[in-house]
């Protein structure tokens, strides 16, 4: 496989599993990344069939703005996986380089919440944990509101709590995260500086939340 | 469709680098725009129209 | 088309941004305070553990005497 092409299709990213797909930056082989019940489901549907065959990075763009409007992993009684999932899954197979998602996560993050939002999955999904910290934590100021889809049905969520999930949860969006190790362990190891929050000082904060709830008792 | 002209007989299809990707979100956030106007446009001839 | 789900009206969530900015910056100032006391609170269950594993440790060694 030459350097600058992908396969249009999955089949050698699922057939050669383990012998010829490079390892994502966290050592992860991400043909496997995803369950396989969930893999097949993804390659059995209409969406992955239609949308996704002969993509590349430029083209994850519109499929984005055009066909994600929900963030989830299978949904329904037929346990459907959605766009986003089918979409990450193409990611996992483009393995696209930090340049590239940087143009998802910053200049196309801006612009279109769902794709900050599938690119910081990815993120979550293949890079260290230090720079899965460093990448998704900006991000836990994105205010904007996302759509859910789940067992549960439909509900909101927004960019932070969702970057927060993918933090602090095992698993999110029909797909086990591998276990990082805690930040404050790269914090010992002076991986990485404390995290500061866009609100300043914690002891201010709570102050102030006292304050307010004292308040509310007078 | 479109896409399927960028995949030759290989089976293979370009890979994109950063400033293509970067061209793309360009490109999609001009026609959302676009598609946006011509939404509100409509809208308004609608409205005239109803007006009359 | 027929990868697109049907929107159920009853069922879907209005994911409009900056229709009240202020409230949207306040709830989500809920959110962030909500997340850092969490990680304070893990710190400080992580360090009061640490600490009875010392006093555990200190009782055993003066038994041993």
């Amino acid at each position: 496989m030459g350097s600058d092409t992908h396969r249009a299709d999955e089949r050698r990213f699922l057939d050669e599993r383990g012998s010829n797909v490079s390892l994502a930056p966290n050592g992860l082989n991400p043909a496997t990344i995803m369950e396989k019940a969930v893999r097949e489901r993804i390659v059995d549907s209409y969406f992955w069939k239609e949308q996704c065959f002969g993509v590349n990075e430029a083209d994850v763009v519109d499929r984005v703005v055009d066909h994600v409007s929900f963030i989830g992993g299978t949904h329904g009684v037929s346990q459907k996986p959605t766009p986003f999932l089918c979409l990450a899954f193409k990611l996992l197979q483009l393995a696209p380089g930090d340049d590239v998602l940087a143009e998802y996560l910053s200049f196309g993050g801006d612009k279109f919440k769902y794709l900050r939002a599938l690119a910081c999955f990815y993120v979550r999904l293949t890079r260290r944990a230090e720079d899965v910290y460093r990448t998704l934590e900006p991000f836990l100021e994105d205010k904007r509101k996302l759509r859910r889809k789940g067992r549960a049905g439909t509900s909101l969520t927004f960019v932070d709590q969702f970057v927060d999930d993918l933090l602090t949860k095992d698993r999110v969006c029909a797909t086990s995260l591998w276990q990082m190790p805690k930040r404050e362990l790269l914090e010992d190891l002076d991986v990485l500086e404390p995290r500061v929050s866009p609100l300043g000082d914690i002891e201010d904060l709570l102050g102030e939340d006292e304050d307010e709830e004292a308040d509310d008792g007078n | 469709m479109q896409h399927l002209r960028a995949i030759g007989e290989t089976g293979e299809v370009r890979k994109a680098r950063a400033e293509e990707v970067h061209q793309r979100i360009v490109d999609a956030w001009e026609r959302l725009q676009e598609q946006k106007r011509a939404a509100t446009t409509t809208l308004k001839e609608r409205l005239e129209i109803r007006e009359d | 088309k027929h990868w697109d789900d049907v929107v159920d009206e009853e069922d879907d969530v209005d994911t409009e941004d900056d229709v009240d900015p202020e409230a949207e910056y306040a709830a989500w100032k809920v959110r962030e305070i909500k997340r850092i006391k969490r990680e304070r609170e893990a710190i400080e269950a992580r360090e009061k553990e640490r600490e009875e594993v010392e006093r555990r440790r200190n009782l055993t060694e003066e038994e041993r005497k």
